[in-house]
């Protein structure tokens, strides 16, 4: 006899995990999902971060102000930055315990992790946009 | 009952077993690791935020903030940030893996922990020796 279930993963949206409040399944698809367009766009993004690190000031523009670092560099951060809200939720959730502080957290993580995007794609902008 | 009350209950409730009761093993290490290597990522794009903008504003902002990102202090951020970015990406793939249900047996665990961490200390190095060649 054998107790063996069938290998069911958070992907499926299933088990226990996801009971509590029923928002874990949208949560983990996300997450799932926009880590799927991150690993290339990381890829990109951090050769271009590392090979402009040092630069001078035109020779650093020139390397993001190209169209497609530039392009790879804001599609990385409007997703990276949705990716990290959520995470950082998560961590958020974990270790927080007071729950005034808690809401207090989430809003502060909310309207960072919205900043650094548009401060980060509004740099993006002014470098890439054309003389 | 009075919600005094039962928050007292809840106190005296045994906890599960946490991070401090287990010994250390390598999976579990390169798991807190995905963990503070998002937060570090997480932290360093805001820094990185600032240094895009210096560099949007003009040669001016650029001189006033490139002293720190393009000296001792600047380099060393962004080969922290590379690494970890390098990292949790690869620790992205090993989820991806076990999602699939592969590598899940306690060889497959252990390879793919060490895989992360010597994937992503070997792309970081091949980065910045590609990126150093390039120019």
């Amino acid at each position: 006899m054998t107790s063996r279930t069938q290998f069911l993963s958070g992907r499926t949206g299933r088990g226990a995990a996801y009971v509590a409040d029923r928002s874990g399944a949208p949560h983990d698809k996300f997450m799932r999902l926009s880590a799927c367009a991150l690993g290339p766009l990381g890829l990109v993004v951090g050769w271009c971060l590392v090979s402009v690190s040092g630069k001078s000031y035109e020779a650093a523009r020139a390397e993001i102000g190209r169209p497609l670092p530039a392009l790879a560099m804001i599609a990385f951060i409007a997703i990276a930055s949705m990716h990290m809200r959520l995470g950082a939720e998560s961590i958020i959730m974990d270790y927080v315990h007071d729950e005034a502080l808690k809401e207090k957290a989430l809003l502060a993580n909310k309207w960072a992790s919205l900043a650094i995007a548009a401060l980060w794609t509004l740099a993006i902008l002014l470098i890439a946009a054309p003389k | 009952m009075a919600h005094a009350e039962l928050e007292a209950m809840a106190e005296k409730r045994p906890l599960s077993p946490h991070l401090t009761i287990y010994k250390l093993m390598l999976t579990m290490t390169m798991s807190m690791a995905h963990r503070i290597s998002g937060v570090a990522l997480y932290l360093g794009s805001a820094a990185m935020a600032i240094y895009l903008l210096a560099l949007a504003f003009g040669p001016g902002a650029f001189a006033a903030f490139s002293w720190i990102a393009n000296g001792f202090i600047g380099h060393v951020f962004m080969l922290l940030y590379s690494w970890a970015l390098f990292h949790h990406l690869l620790g992205g793939v090993r989820h991806a893996l076990w999602d699939r249900g592969l590598y899940m047996d306690p060889k497959g665990r252990e390879l793919l922990a060490q895989a992360t961490l010597g994937g992503g200390v070997a792309l970081t190095l091949l980065t910045w020796v590609l990126t150093t060649l390039a120019g």
